[in-house]
């Protein structure tokens, strides 16, 4: 069943006549007759946790806005820009309302009078689809002043980024939205207090399908959600999946389904079955890569297990490569994007990426030495754990996991 | 909650003040230099360069109680951060405990500089900041010992970037720690300055036109941590430590900027000591670290070719070289034989010393006429009363405070009272400008948000001339701003002259010591008045009885004999000609000629703020001392030393050995200066933050005030004296009739005054003549914006170019002084614009 990519089991529901024909603003018109903590509540019940990568639980989240500020913002994370995902843009185009549904609930629950959709720069039609759905909400009465005659106030506005993955980081995106420099700001205060979110307001932030969850959690209750899923996992979880495998794209199931279950019966298998699969990317670039192992294909997709495989299920963009790929070369790649994409606001990841970036060259070019392999590892070492924001530690990922699980890949390179 | 909390660093107690940075806590009250790159002390922190990474715990709380939890010993358990924590971005606590010598934090920080090297040139031999450089220095005591990164990786970027013409970058040098965009944005608030692009390709840009466009663009080599900004005043003149600093005081303006001029034996110069780039000195009451881009590169006038060197004399008709000896002999002939028709007009150029030399002629010569040039300001007597109060910082000033200026450009005149002042308004402060203008501070006056901050101000503008009564009558005409600055809890008033002429400028100085009174805003510190006094000396001429008063009485009933001292009348005064053919003997002493060499019988090359000892006292009523730095020009000298000779010479008192020696004659004979030993105005103290030397890393390259933070003196509120209102029942304000303006001198930082010029590095920043002119006056005179246009006021006949706007209001002109080599009037008057129809081109 899907309950996110419902664009695939019922046509048309991007057209509002259909989406609220099938049970479409239910869930907002429970929330906006229970009281807005009852809305909290309800989302902590469920267990939902944040999917743009950190799986922060949402409810939570949403319980650190302080009820007394007189000004709060929803803000959603469609900034969509890890390597390997595309799961938000096809919720956004094939499923609009729902998020749009999900945000105005999170809005009611915080008593926020503004969601702001901040899309990555490449999404202008997505943003153009997204406006002309809110210009019929509008008509309908589903966005604005007095929603439903409930008395909220709530409208909603779509932000084009300039195409920065920095941006999806939540302080670097309130920066692009406030119309600053994308960089990460200073932490505390966070985007939920008073001081640390958007205009220096109390503002959530969320993933775009954490927000489109929502409205199924409201109609049919915290327990049918929570029963999906494992015990800290709850809920579906869309998995993209790319890379040497027969099907990629998008497969939402179950979080703790296990990986075997995603790539062989889902996805395919390997792309050519005469080349095994090798190693995973799990959470696109940033999360530490692992060695596809028959231990790692049975691990279950959840956070929690995923740690336990020294990983992360993150946003769940799983690259896959099969045992043509050098490994050398795939640290390179990422290395490369990671590079292009720090901000240079703090000092290990701005000059880390780059040095990293020119040994590694320096390697596959076949220059290098077995010190190089050393030196990057150490390099990487060093920029993890001192950076501002997380894009330093992903950057050192990478490095770090590749020379630990295929040290050969990196020997084949250099001179002893 | 107690205002201080106790923390513990690397196993030690200390108590430091409650809601203080962490890194400012450790290196107050510990002495712990926790290393820092983009963290400043007068800014907000950014975490950005990682350098004051350290553990960090603090102690922890059961979650269910909320209790703290101890350990079985009954000390508390202190719960560190897995991963280390930015110290500049932490706010002490109580029971905060860190660590900054654990291996953990000196791993870091080793890493965090080698990544910083990884992309640096590594150019110190040839660079300004070598030897001076907070990345040299920290990379010594906390750095790698050798580099890692392969030489043929780095980057390669511009090394000579233009940043305006006062400042260069250097690309490869910058480690982006934004202090130079921050302060610009912060400090400031002429956010000029800008990061372009992102991870290693961020670099500095500037995004005005003209490039770096702000009047304090220096400050940023000073704190920039690395050699990336440089001066084109100084870059490749001199390494560090061959320079040698002597502390001194801005010439410029009332602000009396505390500087330290490096000096250095050079062959540019004759081998004499000569200035090689001036910097700011601590004052933390006066200028904090900062100094105007005026104080920076505005000394070349100091060693000009055509500063006068040599005394002359004229005989049978002719101005002939002369030696001091005969110059001096016949001067006091000459004086003892006026029958004590002599007067003086000294300029605020002249130190506290030297005029009191000049005062003790006169008196010896039963002379007792002294003017005070130029004679546009008479807010000195009010400031004498009700002056801002001893101990005024206006660093203290903000939430709950407020400030009005009225009939002034602080921009223009006192830039640093500017900078100060918004910075107040950024802390909470309410800001009033009030002017016939608009003018750079108005465009903080306003209610609204900057930088994250509410801000509140508001801004009045009202017609030419009318400041007194606008002043006057605020209470009537604008009663919730009126209200606002009564309840505050402190408040200061500057009132300025502008569009007024001196009996205005009186007038408004009483009506806003009135309100003061009023308000009960006097005789303590952070209340009372100020004003921007032209020059470094205004009040200096005050207290030792210089008045612009006399100035006007001289004009109209000019002496036999008149002693002109450090004031450029010609360049000044478009009436000065006429009124000085009618002394018979002019006394002419200063630095540059104006043209008074044709009518004087003495010119008396006289030193420059930098070549001697001496004291001015600010418009904070700071007396402040300067130290003799560079080498003299020729046969200059101290006016104090050559009035003192010439009074030796007619027998009425000796030559006094030292200027320290006269300041203490003139210290106890002149109230005012009671106890302003040279000795009491060296006195210093550790002032926050540290700056120089050591902490170079933190404060930046500002220098340590060695040289007296000087001695303030008290108003007569101050002394508890009972300061009475004046009735202000009707003031004269000039009006301009029928087809008339009100012609306003308005004053320009920059402009083509004589001492100003010779720093052709500024010359680009210099505006064309021009006069600011309101649409409906300009349409009535048939005039378009661009056109030249004649004004025409007393003897004042200028021709400008037309800038038509309505940033002034209609029926006066404002037109900058000094920007012409006519002289515009001194101070406002009735006159007339016309279009130039037989246009010739003016520069
Ligand atoms: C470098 C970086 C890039 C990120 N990019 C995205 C992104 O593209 N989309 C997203 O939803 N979250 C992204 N995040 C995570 C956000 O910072 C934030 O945790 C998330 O939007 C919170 O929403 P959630 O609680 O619903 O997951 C990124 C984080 C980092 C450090
Ligand atoms: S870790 Fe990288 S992306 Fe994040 S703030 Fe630092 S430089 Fe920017
Ligand atoms: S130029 Fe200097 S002050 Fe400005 S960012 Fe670069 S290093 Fe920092
Ligand atoms: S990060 Fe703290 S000083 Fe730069």
């Amino acid at each position: 069943m899907h309950i996110l990519l419902r664009g695939r089991d019922i046509p048309n529901i991007k057209q509002l006549d259909v989406y609220e024909a099938h049970g479409g603003f239910d869930g907002l018109r429970k929330s906006l007759a229970m009281t807005p903590d009852q809305v909290i509540d309800v989302v902590k019940a469920s267990g939902l946790r944040g999917r743009g990568g950190a799986g922060f639980p949402t409810g939570v989240k949403w319980s650190f806005i302080p009820q007394h500020e007189p000004i709060k913002y929803v803000t959603v994370n469609a900034d969509e820009s890890e390597t390997g995902t595309f799961k938000d843009r096809e919720i956004m185009e094939e499923n609009p309302y729902q998020l749009i549904e999900g945000s105005l609930i999170c809005a009611y629950a915080i008593q926020a009078k503004a969601v702001y959709i901040y899309l990555r720069g490449e999404f202008w039609d997505i943003g153009e689809q997204l406006d002309a759905c809110i210009a019929a909400l509008r008509e309908e009465n589903l966005v604005g002043e007095n929603i439903l005659g409930s008395g909220y106030d709530c409208e909603v506005y779509t932000h084009l980024g300039a195409g920065a993955y920095i941006c999806g980081e939540e302080s670097a995106l309130l920066n692009s939205l406030e119309g600053y420099l994308g960089q990460p700001r200073v932490r505390p205060p966070f985007p939920a207090q008073k001081g640390g979110g958007l205009y220096k307001e109390a503002t959530v932030v969320n993933n775009v399908e954490t927000l489109a969850n929502v409205p199924f959690i409201m109609t049919e209750g915290a327990p049918a959600f929570k029963a999906i899923g494992t015990e800290q996992s709850a809920g579906n979880k869309i998995y993209c999946v790319s890379g040497h495998v027969k099907r990629p794209g998008n497969y939402e199931l179950p979080m703790g389904t296990t990986f075997r279950e995603l790539l062989y019966e889902q996805a395919g298998g390997p792309l050519h079955d005469d080349r095994p699969f090798k190693a995973m990317l799990p959470s696109g670039g940033s999360g530490p890569i692992v060695p596809l192992t028959d231990e790692v294909l049975d691990t279950r997709m959840s956070y929690e297990d995923c740690a336990g495989i020294g990983t992360i299920i993150g946003s769940a963009s799983i690259i896959i490569m099969d045992e043509t790929v050098d490994m050398t070369w795939v640290a390179s790649k990422v290395t490369k994007f990671f590079k292009h994409e720090s901000c240079g606001k703090c000092t290990p990841c701005r000059e880390g990426t780059y040095w990293l970036d020119k040994v590694i060259d320096r390697i596959l070019d076949g220059r290098g030495t077995a010190d190089d392999v050393k030196r990057i590892a150490d390099v990487a070492e060093n920029m993890a754990g001192t950076t501002l924001c997380a894009l330093g530690d992903f950057a050192a990922n990478p490095i770090i996991h590749t020379i630990r699980h295929f040290p050969d890949d990196f020997a084949q390179h250099v001179q002893a | 909650m107690s205002d201080t909390v106790t923390i513990n660093i690397d196993g030690q107690n200390y108590e430091v003040a409650a809601g203080a940075n962490l890194v400012d806590a450790a290196k107050w009250h510990a002495g712990n230099d926790i290393p820092v790159f983009c963290y400043h002390p007068k800014m907000d922190p950014v975490g950005m360069c990682r350098m004051c990474l350290v553990e960090l715990g603090t102690p922890g709380r059961d979650r269910a109680t909320g209790e703290l939890l101890r350990n079985d010993d009954g000390s508390l358990q202190i719960r560190y951060f897995p991963k280390l924590q930015t110290a500049c971005t932490t706010t002490v606590s109580d029971g905060m405990h860190i660590k900054t010598n654990t291996q953990q934090v000196i791993d870091a920080r080793n890493d965090v500089l080698e990544f910083l090297l990884s992309s640096h040139p590594l150019d110190c031999p040839i660079c300004d900041k070598g030897g001076e450089c907070p990345l040299q220095n920290l990379t010594m005591r906390h750095g790698p010992q050798a580099s890692r990164m392969y030489f043929e990786d780095k980057q390669l970027l511009e090394k000579h970037y233009p940043l305006g013409d006062l400042i260069f970058l250097d690309r490869e040098r910058c480690i982006q720690c934004a202090r130079c965009v921050r302060f610009q944005d912060e400090v400031v608030g002429d956010d000029v300055l800008a990061f372009h692009e992102r991870g290693r390709r961020l670099q500095i840009i500037t995004h005005s036109d003209p490039g770096f466009d702000t009047y304090f663009s220096g400050n940023t080599t000073d704190i920039c941590p690395v050699g990336a900004l440089t001066t084109a005043d100084f870059r490749f003149g001199a390494r560090p430590w061959e320079l040698n600093e002597v502390p001194s005081i801005s010439p410029w303006d009332a602000a009396g900027e505390n500087i330290s001029l490096s000096m250095r034996l050079d062959r540019d110069f004759g081998g004499k000591a000569m200035i090689k780039r001036v910097m700011p000195r601590q004052n933390e009451w006066v200028n904090e670290i900062w100094i105007t881009d005026k104080a920076r590169f505005g000394h070349h006038f100091t060693r000009a070719e055509d500063r006068l060197q040599q005394p002359q004399m004229r005989t049978g008709g002719t101005l002939r070289n002369s030696n001091w000896e005969a110059a001096i002999a016949a001067m006091a002939a000459t004086l003892q034989g006026a029958d004590g028709d002599v007067a003086a007009i000294a300029g605020s150029g002249m130190s506290n010393e030297d005029l009191w030399a000049l005062r003790q002629l006169l008196e010896g010569v039963g002379a007792g006429r002294l003017g005070a040039w130029p004679p546009t300001h008479d807010a000195a007597p009010h400031l004498e009363q009700v002056g801002v109060g001893a101990g005024t910082n206006l660093s203290e000033l903000g939430r709950g405070d407020a400030i009005l200026v009225i009939a002034c450009d602080l921009e223009e005149e006192v830039p640093i009272w500017r900078l100060r002042l918004k910075q107040a308004q950024d802390r909470g402060a309410y800001l009033v400008v009030a002017n016939a203008r608009d003018t750079r501070l108005e465009d903080f006056a306003v209610q609204g948000a900057r930088n994250d901050k509410v801000v509140e101000g508001d801004a009045i503008r009202y017609a030419p001339g009318e400041a007194v009564s606008v002043m006057r009558d605020l209470q009537k005409a604008h009663p919730q701003i009126a209200e606002r600055l009564s309840r505050a809890e402190n408040l200061v008033i500057v009132a300025g002259a502008e569009g007024l002429s001196l009996a205005g400028s009186e007038a408004l100085a009483a009506a806003a010591a009135n309100f003061l009174i009023e308000s009960g805003h006097t005789g303590s510190a952070n209340n009372g008045l100020l004003s921007p006094l032209p020059g470094a000396n205004g009040l200096g001429l005050h207290y030792l009885g210089f008045t612009p008063q006399t100035t006007l009485n001289i004009m109209q009933e000019p002496p036999r004999v008149l002693i002109v001292a450090q004031a450029e009348l010609l360049d000044d005064d478009p009436a000065a000609q006429q009124w000085l053919s009618q002394v018979e003997t002019i006394i002419y002493a200063g630095l540059f000629d104006d043209g008074i060499s044709q009518r004087a019988d003495f010119i008396l090359p006289l030193q420059s703020f930098a070549e001697r000892d001496g004291s001015f006292v600010n418009g904070e009523r700071r007396v402040q001392r300067f130290y003799t730095a560079q080498g003299p020009m020729g046969q200059a000298l101290p006016a104090w030393k050559l009035f003192g000779g010439i009074s030796q010479n007619a027998g009425i008192a000796n030559l006094k050995p030292s200027a320290a020696a006269v300041m203490l004659e003139l210290s106890g004979s002149v109230a005012a200066f009671q106890g302003a030993s040279y000795r009491a105005l060296s006195r210093t103290e550790r002032q926050f933050p540290d700056v120089g030397g050591r902490d170079l890393y933190y404060g930046g390259t500002a220098y340590t005030n060695h040289g007296g933070i000087g001695l303030q003196i008290p108003t007569a509120a101050d002394r508890g004296a009972d300061v009475q209102r004046r009735d202000m029942a009707d003031v004269a304000e000039l009006r301009a009739g029928e087809g008339e303006l009100l012609i306003m001198p308005i004053t320009r930082l920059y402009n083509r005054q004589r001492s100003f010029r010779p720093s052709l590095l500024v010359e680009q920043r210099i505006l064309n003549p021009y006069a600011l002119i309101h649409p409906d006056d300009a349409a009535a005179a048939g005039t378009i914006d661009g056109d030249l246009i004649e004004i025409v006021a007393g003897e004042s006949k200028v021709r400008v170019r037309a800038s038509v706007s309505s940033e002034i209001a209609a029926g006066g002109v404002a037109l900058p002084r000094h920007l012409t080599d006519a002289a515009v009037p001194l101070s406002a008057s009735v006159g007339t614009v016309s279009r130039v129809t037989d246009a010739v081109a003016v520069r």
